[in-house]
């Protein structure tokens, strides 16, 4: 076994506050839209919890802004800029989720510190984390103040769009959130990469590793 | 000397008996016959032949004072006689009719008192005649048991006396009388100018003031027919005293009528004499005027509407009194018409509050305003009208309520202040400037025929393809116009129960909650011309629909009004989060056999090596 530091203290502080603050989001969240089916707190209650963790959450994006500009690791997010490689890369991960997996092939990407993602998690962590979650937080904030915010509430096209993107996003997350999971249990062993995501150092056998 | 009665003993001489004229010659002493009372004169028969020529004499000296003394005395016997006549009928006359309690029944069963205050008669205009010279049916000799219809019909039998003396020029020169007399049902001179107790109407007329002139007749039981309505012109002298206007000449507000003038006015109907007559309190109120030329009151009178209120309906006519006299629980005259209204005010907190004596406690005028008078506040935001007194409430709602601002905009203040009241949201078709309403004509001229569509009466209501189409339309017609919600109350009175603050709704559930009651009803309001609003039903369900997303844009209750469409996204888009690792889960256990012959495959091959 071999120990590699793929998750610095900050990231990992980061990841557990977001993933609090996102269950926490999506319990308040139903609590506040789904209240006929759904109902363990009071409107208002919901709607102060749900208040407080969205500026947990917009701080919390800033954490993970902050240190990845400044520790110039940023990369990590950026696919391979020629097209063709990202797409071999992409069909290469998917025929191992689709099929390898199964068959008992290698994960075809290796994790270290400067290359934590295989293409799709690039695709898609870029896209949550420089598109979905500004997005999720910025009409999050319109919302916590209508008024306030109605000069840009009106540049977005209303309240209504606002309120959808919102729950569209919300869904997104809800929806990946299993994805992400399941996802997570995918290591070499099972609570591999949740456990790396605790203490910092991911285990990995000597030969070979998988996501 | 020489006079003597029977049975006196007298001395020889001639004797005259004054009672026969017979004479009894007497030789010597003896007793005159008959009884006591038989008078004798004792005169010589010489004497006779003596006094005859002197008394002749005299005579014819005499006879022309004596004529003159018989012309004189005869006529002052006529003169006594023509006197007794008078008093004679007079009297008689009175020596029935000055009894009080005897009464005349007339065939339609009204009764007449036939008593006559002699004295009050003396003193009247009319002081020198006699009965019958106005009842000329009746003289001492005859006295027939007239039947009159009525006490009226009375009256004018017995009026037509007057005209015996008092000409028709004479009559008619006065400007009042054309007016009364020319009428079919004119009334009977006794009306105005009274029986027995007649006096001159104009006897003040030079100095009494204008009013006291009016009243003369005007405080009588007078009324006016107008088309099968009876208007009564009586005028309670006190009302009129008491009010703020009491000081005022009667043709202060009657401008055309004077002293000199009496026009001949007519008018369709009394409520048409009122509107008419209310005209004038812009002389002296030209503000309250102008102020009330916005309102709904004169907008409705202005389409036609004779039941909208004016000056007089609120503030009386004659009776017209002090401002705080209409601002009082038992004085405002809004109740008149609106009954249920006032009824749900007296009982909120505002009317208990003005109730029990509370001074700035508010009343119908303080928040609809008394002259300017907007309607249909109910259903939109009162914001400024509520917190015109409820200054800090703004301030307060923050303190405790997310996006206030917001409510404050889109929730009627009533919404949640009545609580027990059902809820209905408006939409309103508002310039996005100035929030103002679009007017019925405009709103119209930018939708032509969709406009129609829209107020057609459909099961459901308006339904959302409509509000896009309507939303497009407006667009397209470069105009600034939204359609704006808000959530306020479906019965307008109900709006007037406020609750004392601490039963306020406080529980944000009651709307944020998909099975709220307050998004069940959804209206399409109007303004009309005169300033009320139109209804069209709209179905609810617009409100969660997708089409709606940009028509109405600027109402949404998170959870209450949530669009319908994006449950069934998230419904697929969860489950099909869940199913990625639960489809892969099994994948990989059906798998697994594979899995392990590579694994045994590969280990034979490294044990085989």
């Amino acid at each position: 076994m071999k120990k590699i530091y793929l998750h610095p203290l900050p990231v990992r502080i980061w990841h557990w506050i977001n993933a609090l603050s996102f269950l926490l989001l999506i319990v308040t969240g139903l609590q506040i839209r789904y209240r006929d089916v759904f109902k363990l707190t009071s409107f208002k209650t919901a709607v102060d919890i749900h208040n407080i963790l969205g500026f947990v959450l917009l701080f919390n994006f800033f954490i993970w802004l902050i240190y990845y500009l400044v520790s110039g690791k940023f990369n990590i997010y950026i696919p391979e800029f020629s097209l063709r490689s990202l797409i071999e890369g992409s069909i290469r991960q998917a025929r191992y989720y689709g099929y390898g997996i199964f068959v008992g092939e290698e994960n075809p990407h290796h994790s270290t510190p400067d290359n934590k993602f295989n293409p799709m998690q690039q695709m898609a962590y870029l896209n949550i984390m420089a598109l979905f979650i500004p997005m999720q937080i910025a009409t999050g904030l319109l919302m916590w103040d209508v008024k306030g915010f109605s000069q840009w509430i009106g540049l977005a096209g209303g309240i209504k769009i606002v309120d959808s993107v919102h729950v569209l996003l919300f869904l997104f997350f809800t929806s990946f959130l299993f994805v992400h999971i399941y996802l997570a249990t995918l290591g070499h062993s099972t609570f591999a990469h949740i456990k790396a995501m605790f203490v910092g150092y991911e285990e990995e056998p000597e030969h070979g590793h998988s996501h | 000397m020489f006079r003597f009665y029977g049975g006196q003993v007298v001395k020889k001489g001639t004797y005259w008996n004054l009672s026969s004229g017979e004479s009894i010659e007497l030789e010597h002493e003896k007793i005159l016959p008959g009884s006591r009372q038989v008078r004798y004169l004792k005169v010589p028969a010489t004497g006779i032949f003596i006094l005859g020529p002197i008394s002749g004499l005299l005579f014819i000296c005499l006879l022309p004072l004596m004529s003159l003394l018989i012309v004189i005395t005869l006529l002052s016997r006529i003169a006594v006689a023509s006197d007794a006549l008078k008093s004679d009928e007079a009297a008689m006359c009175m020596g029935c009719h000055s009894a009080q309690g005897v009464v005349k029944t007339f065939k339609n069963k009204e009764k007449v008192s036939v008593y006559i205050e002699e004295s009050h008669f003396k003193n009247t205009v009319h002081g020198f005649l006699t009965c019958t010279s106005c009842h000329s049916t009746v003289s001492m000799d005859n006295h027939p048991s007239a039947q009159y219809a009525s006490k009226k019909e009375f009256a004018i039998q017995i009026s037509k006396a007057c005209k015996t003396c008092h000409s028709d020029e004479q009559v008619l020169a006065k400007p009042i009388h054309k007016q009364a007399i020319t009428r079919a049902n004119a009334p009977p001179c006794s009306d105005c100018h009274g029986s027995h107790s007649i006096s001159k109407v104009s006897g003040g007329k030079a100095t009494a003031s204008n009013s006291q002139y009016c009243l003369t007749c005007h405080k009588k039981d007078l009324n006016l027919s107008m088309k099968g309505e009876t208007l009564s012109l009586t005028i309670d002298e006190t009302i009129l005293r008491k009010s703020v206007h009491g000081n005022h000449n009667c043709s202060d507000c009657h401008t055309q009528f004077s002293k000199k003038e009496h026009p001949v006015k007519t008018f369709g109907s009394k409520r048409e004499l009122s509107i008419s007559v209310a005209g004038v309190c812009k002389g002296c109120h030209p503000e309250k005027y102008k102020q009330y030329q916005g309102s709904i009151h004169s907008n409705m009178l202005t389409q036609g509407n004779l039941k909208a209120p004016v000056c007089t309906d609120c503030h009386g006519a004659h009776s017209v009194g002090h401002k705080a006299l209409v601002e009082t629980i038992s004085g405002v005259p809004c109740k008149k018409c609106h009954e249920a209204t006032f009824e749900a005010y007296k009982s909120s907190v505002h009317g208990q509050a003005k109730t029990n004596g509370k001074g700035n406690a508010p009343i119908c005028s303080s928040c609809h305003s008394a002259h300017e008078m907007r309607p249909a506040l109910a259903s939109r935001s009162p914001r400024a009208t509520c917190m015109g007194c409820h200054k800090n409430a703004a301030a307060l709602h923050k303190e405790w309520l997310p996006n206030s601002d917001i409510h404050l905009e889109a929730v009627a203040c009533t919404a949640c202040h009545v609580p027990d009241a059902e809820r209905r949201v408006y939409l309103r078709v508002t310039d996005s400037a100035s929030g103002e309403n679009i007017s019925k004509a405009r709103v119209k001229q930018f939708l032509g025929a969709n406009y129609e569509s829209l107020t057609l009466a459909k099961a459901n209501g308006i339904e959302d393809q409509q509000l896009w189409d309507m939303y497009q339309k407006l667009g397209d017609s470069g105009t600034k116009m939204n359609l704006t919600g808000t959530l306020g109350l479906n019965d307008c009175n109900q709006s007037h129960s406020l609750a004392p603050k601490g039963k306020a709704l406080k529980q944000c559930d009651r709307c944020h909650d998909a099975d709220s009651k307050s998004f069940k009803a959804v209206s399409m309001a109007i303004i009309t011309p005169d300033g009320h609003e139109e209804r069209y039903n709209v179905n609810p369900a617009v409100l969660g629909s997708m089409f709606t997303i940009l028509p109405l844009n600027q109402f949404y209750a998170l959870g209450g009004t949530r669009i319908k469409i994006l449950d069934i996204i998230g419904i697929l888009m969860v489950v099909g989060g869940m199913s990625v690792p639960i489809v892969h889960i099994t994948l990989r256990i059906l798998t697994s056999p594979i899995r392990e012959a590579r694994r045994l495959n590969k280990l034979r091959k490294e044990g085989r090596r």
